[in-house]
C-alpha cells in the first residue's frame, strides 16, 4: 500500500522510519511490541519491507506523508486522537516512547536513549522538490512553461530576457535555493524599479540573480546593490536613459568580499571571478527585465560601455593605509557594504617612474583632467582606482586619502581661459565670461578613491562618471549588506 | 503569417504550443487540390482582408 | 515540462510575442513564400496581383521541397529583402 492511497489513522500510533538508520533498526522490536497491543502504522521512507517485524507498513518512499507530518528525525513516534496529534517524540528515548505510547516497560533490553538520524524528506534537494510538488514554495511569480521542443536557453533569448549572453533558467528549485541566501521575505518589496517603476520584490531579485549566475550567498550583496541603485539620489532612471556612457558600477567593501571570494586583486575589473561577474550582471538584468530598460528603447546610450554587461569589483582593503570607500559614506569600518557609482569604462594611468607622491599625483591629475573632454570643467564625478604599487608610493610618503584628494583637487583647478570655446582650437567649452575665473574639474565630493588591482604593474585607472555629476545628476550611494 | 487549409487548424495549434510561439494563421476551406484556377483566385480574393489584418496593426 | 519563474514585471503575456506589426503596408515589401505544394502558386499569384494593385512591393520565393523547413540561406535571403512574409498554401 503506498502512502497516497491511505489517509492517516484518526486514532492510534504512527511511526516514521527508514531502514538506513541504526536507531530505527534498534527500535524495530519495540514497534513490533506496540503493534501487537494497538493500532500502529509505520511509514518507511526508503525500503517498504522495513521493518519486517511490523505488518502494517506503508510505503512512503515518495515522502508525501513524511513531508505532511514535518518529520525531521527518524524514528519519529506520534500519537493521534480523533484526527489530531497529541504527542510526538523522535530518536529512541525509553521515557519519551512510554509517554507517547502510554505503555510502560518498552525496550527493556535497549539502552535508555539513542539519537535518531536525519529524515530523508528534510534533505536539501528533496525538501525543495516536495515544496514545489505541493505548491508550498511561497513563490508568487508567474510560471512560464516552455514548449516540449523548445531549447530553454533559446527560449529565454527569444523572450528578451537576456543581455545578449546566455542566462541560467530560473527554475523553481534554483530560485528556492537562491532565496535561502537571505532571511528576507520573498514578498518584500525592495522598491519601484525604473524606468517602468515596476514593483521589485526580493523574489524578482532572486529570479534575476539566478539568471545572472549568482550563488545564493551573493544574494545579500545583490540586494544591497539594488537598494543603493533605487535610492532616488542615484537617479537610476537617468543613468539608464542617458545618451552618455554610464551604467551602475558596484564597489564592495567589508568582510563579505572574502566570504564570497570576490576579486580585489589581479584583473579585479576584468573577467574570471564569478562573484564580480554575476553580482553586477544581476543588477543589469533587473533593470532590463523588471524595470523594462533596454537599449534603443528607454536606454538611449550612444555608445554605452562594456561595463553595462557587468561592472562590479571588491576594494583591496588588506594592507591599505586608506580607509574603505564605504567609510566615506558613513558606514563603520569592518561592516560589509556596497557603493554604486554611475560610471563607465576605464581610462588607464601609466606611471612607472614617479618615486614621490607629488609626481604621481600630477600624472593622475593630468589624466583626470581629460575625462569627457579637456575643455569641460566640472565634467563629471570620477572614481580613481589606485593600484597597490601606486598606493604604496603614497603610503610610504605618509599621504592619507584625504591628503591625496586635497592635492588632486588643487591640481585640477583649471584657468577659465583654457576652457572657453575656441581655446586650444577646440569649439567645445564655455562662454568667454569664464575667462578670468578658475574652475575645478570636479565638484566637491565628486572624486572618489579606491585601491584595487594586482601587485605587479604600476597601472591605475579612472572610471569616469555622468555629466551633471552632483545633485543634478547621480550621486554615489552606499548600502550595508544585510543577510 | 501563414495560409493553410482548415485541416491544419489542430496541427498548427499543437506545433505552436510545442515551440512556444503564436504565429498568425489564416485558414482557407479544405481541400485545395481539386479546385480550378478560378476557384483558387476567388479564395485569394475572399481572404485578402484577413491576410492583411494579420500583417498590419489593427485600427 | 520545463517551468521557470518569470523574471519580468509581468505586464505582458508570457508567450513569445510576434514582432510588432507595422501601421500600414505603404513603402513596405511583402514576401510571398511558396511552400511548394501543388496549386499553391495559383493562390499566391493572385495574392501578388492583389497586393501590387494596392501599391505594395512583392517578392516571390519558393521552398526547394515541401517536406523540410525552409533552408537557412533562403530564410536569410527573405529576412534581408522583405518586411513581412506570407507563406502558403498548406493543405
Amino acid at each position: 500500500m503506498s502512502a497516497h492511497e491511505t489517509t492517516l489513522p484518526a486514532d492510534g500510533l504512527i511511526a516514521v522510519v527508514k531502514r538506513d538508520c541504526p536507531t530505527c533498526t534498534l527500535t524495530a522490536p519495540v514497534l513490533a511490541e506496540l503493534a501487537a497491543r494497538e493500532r500502529l502504522t509505520v511509514f518507511t521512507q526508503d525500503d517498504p519491507t522495513f521493518p519486517e517485524s511490523v505488518p502494517a507498513r506503508v510505503d512512503d518512499t515518495a515522502l508525501d506523508v513524511s513531508h505532511h507530518l514535518k518529520i525531521e528525525i527518524v524514528p519519529t513516534l506520534i500519537r493521534r486522537v480523533s484526527g489530531r496529534e497529541t504527542g510526538r517524540t523522535y530518536g529512541w528515548d525509553r521515557a519519551e516512547w512510554e509517554r507517547v505510547s502510554g505503555v510502560a516497560g518498552l525496550g527493556a533490553d535497549l539502552p535508555a536513549m539513542r539519537p535518531g538520524c536525519g529524515a530523508l524528506n528534510a534533505e536539501p534537494g528533496r525538501l525543495e522538490d516536495l515544496l514545489i510538488r505541493f505548491g508550498q514554495t511561497g513563490l508568487s511569480a508567474r510560471r512560464v512553461t516552455f514548449g516540449e521542443d523548445e531549447d530553454e536557453i533559446e527560449a529565454m533569448f527569444e523572450r528578451g530576457w537576456s543581455d545578449g549572453l546566455p542566462v541560467v533558467p530560473p527554475t523553481e528549485k534554483r530560485v528556492l535555493r537562491m532565496l535561502a541566501g537571505t532571511t528576507r521575505d520573498p514578498k518584500e518589496v525592495v522598491g519601484l524599479c525604473p524606468p517602468n517603476l515596476a514593483e521589485l520584490t526580493v523574489e524578482k531579485v532572486a529570479i534575476n540573480a539566478v539568471m545572472a549566475g549568482c550563488k545564493p550567498e551573493y544574494l545579500p550583496v545583490v540586494l544591497a546593490a539594488v537598494e543603493a541603485a533605487l535610492d532616488p539620489a542615484f537617479s537610476l532612471h537617468g543613468v539608464l536613459a542617458t545618451t552618455m556612457f554610464v551604467g551602475p558600477v558596484v564597489i564592495v567593501n567589508g568582510p563579505v568580499r572574502r566570504q564570497i571570494s570576490m576579486n580585489a586583486r589581479g584583473n579585479a575589473l576584468g573577467q574570471g571571478n564569478r562573484a564580480n561577474a554575476t553580482i553586477g550582471r544581476a543588477l543589469q538584468l533587473i533593470v532590463r527585465n523588471v524595470g523594462g530598460g533596454r537599449p534603443q528603447e528607454v536606454d538611449r546610450a550612444t555608445l554605452g560601455n562594456p561595463g553595462k554587461y557587468t561592472y562590479c569589483f571588491a576594494e583591496d582593503e588588506e594592507g591599505s593605509s586608506w580607509e574603505p570607500l564605504s567609510t566615506d559614506f558613513g558606514v563603520a569600518r569592518g561592516v560589509s557594504a556596497v557603493t554604486v557609482f554611475a560610471g563607465f569604462g576605464l581610462q588607464g594611468v601609466v606611471d612607472q617612474k614617479s618615486r614621490d607622491p607629488e609626481s604621481l599625483s600630477r600624472s593622475m591629475a593630468e589624466s583626470l583632467k581629460a575625462i569627457h573632454n579637456v575643455k569641460l570643467a566640472p565634467a563629471c564625478d570620477a572614481l580613481l582606482v589606485v593600484c597597490p604599487e601606486h598606493e604604496r608610493t603614497f603610503r610610504q610618503a605618509g599621504w592619507s586619502k584625504a591628503r591625496l584628494l586635497e592635492e588632486l583637487y588643487r591640481l585640477c583647478e583649471i584657468p577659465g581661459e583654457q576652457l572657453v570655446r575656441g581655446a586650444r582650437g577646440i569649439e567645445e567649452g564655455y562662454p568667454p565670461s569664464v575667462a578670468g575665473t578658475t574652475r575645478n574639474k570636479f565638484r566637491p565630493g565628486g572624486l572618489l578613491i579606491v585601491r584595487a588591482g594586482g601587485s605587479a604593474g604600476m597601472f591605475s585607472g579612472i572610471i569616469g562618471g555622468w555629466s551633471g555629476g552632483g545633485f543634478a545628476g547621480s550621486l554615489p550611494v552606499t548600502r550595508e549588506v544585510k543577510s | 503569417m501563414g495560409v493553410a487549409t482548415t485541416e491544419f487548424i489542430d496541427a498548427a495549434a499543437v506545433q505552436s504550443k510545442a515551440l512556444g510561439t503564436d504565429p498568425a494563421y489564416v485558414f482557407v476551406p479544405h481541400p485545395v487540390q481539386d479546385r480550378t484556377d478560378d476557384e483558387l483566385r476567388k479564395m485569394a480574393d475572399d481572404h485578402l482582408e484577413a491576410i492583411l489584418a494579420l500583417l498590419v496593426k489593427k485600427g | 515540462m520545463k517551468v521557470v519563474l518569470d523574471p519580468t514585471a509581468e505586464r505582458s503575456p508570457s508567450s513569445r510575442e510576434r514582432l510588432a506589426r507595422p501601421e500600414q503596408l505603404a513603402g513596405l515589401t511583402v514576401g510571398l513564400l511558396d511552400i511548394s505544394k501543388p496549386r499553391g502558386d495559383v493562390f499566391l499569384d493572385r495574392l501578388e496581383s492583389l497586393l501590387s494593385q494596392r501599391g505594395v512591393s512583392v517578392k516571390r520565393y519558393m521552398k526547394p521541397t515541401v517536406a523540410k523547413p525552409a533552408p537557412l540561406p533562403l530564410r536569410q535571403q527573405i529576412v534581408g529583402e522583405v518586411d513581412l512574409v506570407v507563406e502558403g498554401l498548406a493543405d
